[in-house]
């Protein structure tokens, strides 16, 4: 320092800066076109060495600053170092960019065709006349009854003697039956599940109860028979239930299954098990009982038979008829599903072509 | 019953009520009516008098006619062999529209104009099966020329088509729907007892039964009949009823039945051989030929007419052929007696021969009209056969006749109807429907009339007022019994079991319970069954029920990939029927990709896809482990089917359908499973439990064992717990090799077993020493080593 006059001092120091100052700005411009081109994580790594490795030119400049003043140097070591952090800053943006350049290339590599098919995940139905079923019990449930199911198999006394349907009682040709033995039979209706729970029961509780179940008849099968369908019967037993209870009752059922603004009416039939017993057509959904092809230009559609309790059978069945009275109703529940889908052919709830059962899917 | 509108107006005036209105109201208030429909649509047809015939010249079979028409004659062409001069035929004008939409215009047939045509019965749309004319249809010389043809052949007729029930029987009667639509339109009404003088005439026969299966008989006897067709109205009332006119005998029979209810039936008396009647049942094995020519044989529900020695008629059914009146017939005795129901019904259904008279027998007549139905049919006879009648009716009546009174109290009916009915309108009701009746402050006691005898019971009058009231005129109401509603757990648990699998991607069918006898063990695992086949089966192939859902899933698959559905996966929830144990089951079936993955790669479906879904259902319904062990099935692949079992009750079976019975199906790789509901049911958690969930990570360690390949996996995994203590979560086979490195007849398997402790951290050291224990047992007890 002592070889150096005051004037020389001051000439170098400004040399040195500007020298340096004007070093670093071709480094960065030098720095700036090679990141340019720079492709990948290698040759990024190439100048960063290059740039800011230990023999990095800008490394080099601070060799110079045991040759300033004391005071000079906290200046260039700051402007220096400010350089190396601005170098550093754009080498790693650009490994960024690199990264970033990458990652997408590597996803469009996984480009999918959003159009084509997704597995068949599809979840399977229960059967139409399942779902039918399970419609009904819960309106049913929903009033206060209890779902109750009984063997298929049945005896004679039973099915029909039990339901004022004696030997050669001529409404016996109405459900001609498939036997088993002389006394047993395959039931032609649930109502000896019916009988079943008045006797166990004992005639001395109410009963309101639903029997859904298969049933069979010899029919042979055509479009609209089976030897094989489905039917819900009801009961409701108690000391003062009346036809007009049976009558809100089932307008809550035709209302509940085919809408709100349906209509029943009621016709004199004739069953054994029942007196008075009715029919029960409910106004056309379809014409909204204008009529039309539907409904045969009546109107209304048959649905199903109900009608108050035989007194013989309350009796057989444990009932005091005397005290009690109740009503009971059939519903065919293939019947019901044709009519609400317009379902042409009953053979085909036993088909099970899955092109039909899979329509169904409540 | 088909009731003809013209008919009835014998009785009530039908003036103010349109066909329309008696129909909707018999319906509603009475009975279903079928259909309603005019006797002939035919119009614009006249009476013609053939007033000259000549050839045509340009066709052999035609002939020119000079047709008198009253305002005019015209000219047709008619090629009916027996038209002739002089006759009164049925002529339609040009103009009119036939049955069948045929127009009659003006028109040249061969050259020659024709102006109308000359008609047959057929061609006025008069079914064959009323008449054996074959061409155009002769009036008689009184039919008065251009008069309405129609109305004088007496088919300007409307026929109401009803179907009567068995609670009904007066409603197989004209005069039962004249009472019943009286009450329901509150008409007037005329019916005229019968009367009739007889002739000093001796009735000849002693009659008596020894059956009470006849308790009642009337014959009468007569002499000078001429049978001759019987007059137009009469024909055209028994066509309109749907019943062929035969000669007026038979006819007047037919008609007073139609008109009382009451069967008659008419013996040649020359023909009967004695002049003695006697009523027994048939001798088991009897023989006796009916009038359709048929030989019967007969046995002791049938009832029989004999003269005393052999049968003439099958009492209330048919009768013989060798006593039937004929053409020639002269002198006839003529029957109208009463029949046990159930000795009628079952001859007709037996000897399945269902006749006019039959059907109303089996449904029990009016006791009180069968003297009246007889009277009826003497008074029509001598009019319209000539006939001498008996003054004596020979007879035998062992009826009661009592009469039936019913009491019903105003507070009952409105209680069992719901209804708010007063003294007033109940009285009014019972008057429309004529049931003579008295009244004690509220109590009725109605006496019900012999025209009704199905009225019996108190329910039987709640329902003939109930009904005239109109059941639609109740109020809607709820029952008052107030009551728990549910499922049962059971019902529940079959539900879910339907909606698990529906979310498992299955499908539920509906399968018949009868099938082929010859299949019905071909699928089920329990062969000790007796099947419960029908004793009346409508054929072979829905004769005996189903020891398992399984054969109706085959025809399922079978079906639907028959019609190019490959992904079958379906179940259906049904039963083991024996003779006193109805068993739930259920079963399933799989073919075809599970989840159909399209342009993606499929996973196999194979037993352990099945044996997923069995799975799914176990852990869903939480039941402890079930153990598979390989079993021998007929039908089934020897080497993929199992039993299923838990605590050593077999729960079930599930495999591979055999490759040859599936191929006789037309099928291939078929997976099935059933299992017992009931028994699942049993050991399925009926609630959930909860344990606290471990802060701590399980730990895994992975062993690979080579050891026999025909030790089980199974019997591996059961000696790994058996040696470990309860640290030991779970151990699962994740890899099974055979093949390179691997010595034949050894196999490898590789293991993770999962440990967990509840109390805190495993220890490294805790696990490999049980780990250690696992090995040296697994050596020990299956010569496993460590690979
Ligand atoms: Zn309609």
């Amino acid at each position: 320092m002592s070889s150096l006059s005051c004037e020389d001092f001051f000439y170098l120091l400004g040399v040195i800066h500007v020298n340096v100052k004007e070093k670093i700005n071709t480094l960065e411009k030098k720095l700036k076109a090679a990141l340019a081109s720079v492709e990948n994580q290698a040759q990024l790594q190439e100048i960063k060495a290059e740039f800011l490795g230990k023999k990095a030119e800008i490394s080099q400049f601070m060799k110079h600053m045991k040759d300033l003043p004391d005071e000079e140097r906290p200046a260039f070591g700051q402007m220096v170092n400010e350089a190396k952090k601005r170098f550093s800053d754009l080498i790693e943006a650009q490994r960024e960019a690199i990264k970033k350049a990458e990652l997408d290339a590597l996803l469009r590599k996984e480009t999918v065709d959003v159009t084509l098919d997704a597995p068949d995940y599809t979840l399977g139905s229960t059967h139409i006349l399942n779902q039918i079923i399970e419609e009904i019990e819960d309106l049913f449930i929903g009033m206060g009854y209890l779902i109750k199911e009984g063997p298929e198999i049945e005896t004679d006394e039973l099915n029909f003697e039990k339901l004022n349907l004696p030997k050669d009682h001529p409404a016996r040709d109405m459900q001609d039956s498939l036997y088993i033995g002389n006394e047993t039979l395959l039931r032609t209706h649930t109502s000896p599940v019916q009988v079943r729970t008045m006797l166990a029961y004992g005639g001395e509780k109410p009963v309101k109860i639903i029997c859904p179940g298969k049933v069979y008849r010899r029919d042979d099968d055509d479009a609209t028979h089976s030897h094989q369908f489905t039917q819900i019967e009801g009961l409701v037993v108690d000391k003062d239930t009346t036809m007009s209870d049976m009558k809100g009752t089932l307008l809550a059922v035709a209302r509940h299954l085919f809408g709100p603004d349906r209509e029943i009416r009621f016709r004199p039939d004739y069953f054994p098990f029942t007196e008075p017993s009715v029919e029960v057509d409910v106004t056309c959904a379809n014409c909204d009982g204008k009529g039309c092809n539907i409904c045969k230009q009546t109107g209304y559609i048959e649905i199903l038979g109900a009608g108050m309790v035989n007194d013989k059978v309350l009796k057989m069945s444990g009932y005091d008829p005397k005290i009690y009275q109740g009503f009971a109703f059939g519903i065919g529940v293939e019947r019901l599903a044709m009519l609400k889908y317009g379902i042409e052919d009953i053979r085909h709830f036993y088909t099970n072509d899955l092109r039909f059962n899979k329509q169904f899917k409540r | 019953m088909k009731v003809s509108l013209n008919w009835l107006s014998d009785y009530i005036d039908l003036s103010d009520i349109t066909p329309e209105q008696l129909k909707h109201r018999f319906t509603i208030q009475s009975q279903e009516v079928e259909a309603l429909y005019p006797l002939t649509t035919a119009k614009n047809l006249v009476v013609g008098h053939v007033v000259t015939l000549e050839a045509h010249p340009d066709a052999d079979k035609l002939k020119i006619c000079s047709v008198d028409v009253g305002r005019e004659t015209l000219q047709i062409i008619c090629g009916a062999p027996n038209v002739a001069a002089d006759q009164r035929v049925v002529v339609a004008l040009p103009g009119a529209v036939l049955p069948g939409g045929f127009k009659i215009e003006n028109t040249k047939i061969r050259g020659v104009e024709s102006s109308g045509m000359i008609c047959s019965l057929k061609e006025l749309g008069i079914d064959e099966k009323y008449h054996a004319e074959t061409g155009i249809h002769v009036l008689p010389e009184t039919a008065k020329v251009g008069e309405d043809a129609i109305t004088v052949l007496g088919f300007d007729d409307i026929i109401l088509d009803v179907d009567t029930k068995p609670d009904r029987p007066e409603l197989l009667s004209m005069a039962g729907f004249a009472y019943d639509i009286a009450a329901l339109f509150d008409l007037g009404i005329n019916i005229d007892a019968a009367d009739y003088q007889g002739d000093d005439i001796e009735n000849p026969f002693k009659i008596k039964t020894e059956t009470e299966a006849c308790p009642s008989y009337y014959g009468a006897y007569m002499e000078n009949i001429t049978i001759k067709p019987s007059p137009l109205w009469l024909k055209a009332r028994l066509i309109a009823a749907g019943i062929r006119p035969i000669n007026n005998v038979v006819d007047i029979t037919n008609y007073v039945m139609l008109e009382t209810g009451q069967p008659l039936h008419a013996f040649d008396y020359d023909k009967l051989g004695s002049n003695e009647i006697v009523v027994r049942l048939a001798e088991a094995g009897e023989r006796f030929i009916t009038l359709d020519e048929k030989k019967r044989t007969l046995n002791k529900d049938d009832i029989l007419i004999t003269n005393g020695e052999s049968p003439v008629a099958l009492g209330g059914v048919m009768g013989g052929l060798d006593s039937e009146v004929t053409t020639d017939t002269k002198r006839i005795l003529l029957e109208s007696a009463t029949f046990k129901p159930r000795n009628i019904r079952r001859t007709s259904q037996r000897l399945d021969l269902k006749s006019e008279s039959s059907t109303r027998f089996e449904k029990g007549l009016n006791t009180e009209g069968t003297l009246n139905a007889l009277k009826r049919a003497c008074e029509l006879l001598i009019k319209y056969a000539g006939a001498k009648v008996s003054k004596d009716i020979a007879s035998f009546d062992h009826h009661k006749h009592e009469k039936r009174t019913i009491e019903l109290s105003l507070s009952k009916l409105n209680g069992v109807l719901g209804s708010a009915l007063d003294l007033a309108e109940t009285k009014d009701i019972l008057r429309r429907l004529r049931f003579p009746y008295t009244v004690d402050k509220e109590i009725f006691t109605d006496e019900a009339p012999a025209r009704r005898p199905d009225l019996i019971t108190y329910q039987d009058l709640i329902e003939e007022i109930g009904r005239i009231y109109d059941y639609n005129n109740l109020p809607d109401t709820l029952p008052k019994t107030v009551s728990r509603g549910g499922l049962t757990p059971y019902q529940l648990f079959k539900r879910q079991i339907r909606h698990a699998l529906n979310g498992l991607g299955l499908n539920e069918t509906i399968t018949y319970s009868l099938i082929d006898k010859q299949h019905v063990h071909d699928l089920s695992r329990i062969k000790d069954i007796d099947p419960v086949t029908l004793a009346n089966p409508l054929s072979e192939i829905h004769s005996t029920l189903i020891v398992t859902p399984l054969n109706g899933l085959i025809e399922v698959a079978a079906y639907n990939v028959n019609r190019r559905m490959d992904h079958v996966h379906v179940y259906e929830l049904s039963k083991r029927y024996t003779v006193d144990k109805e068993t739930e089951l259920l079963g399933m079936l799989m073919k075809g990709p599970y989840h159909n993955h399209y342009w993606q790669e499929n996973a196999p479906t194979n037993f352990f896809t099945i044996k997923g879904i069995i799975e799914a259902l176990r852990e869903r319904f939480m039941l402890p482990k079930f153990s598979y062990e390989n079993v021998t099935l007929d039908n089934y692949h020897p080497h993929q089917t199992a039993v299923i079992k838990i605590d050593g009750t077999i729960l079930g079976h599930v495999g591979k359908l055999h490759p040859t019975y599936a191929a006789d199906h037309d099928l291939e790789d078929v997976f099935i499973a059933e299992l017992d509901l009931e028994a699942f049911y049993a050991y399925a958690a009926k609630d959930n439990t909860y344990e606290t969930v471990l802060r701590f990570p399980s730990v895994s360690r992975d062993i690979a064992l080579v050891l026999d390949e025909n030790i089980t996996a199974g019997t591996i995994l059961e000696s790994i717990h058996e040696y470990s203590t309860t640290i030991l979560k779970d151990a699962h086979v994740f890899d099974v090799y055979q093949g390179e490195h691997i010595e034949t007849g050894k196999k490898s398997l590789a293991i993770r077993l999962r440990f967990e402790d509840k109390t805190g951290t495993l220890k490294t050291k805790t696990i490999d020493e049980m780990v250690k224990n696992i090995l040296e047992a697994l050596k020990k007890e299956h010569d496993a080593v460590l690979r």
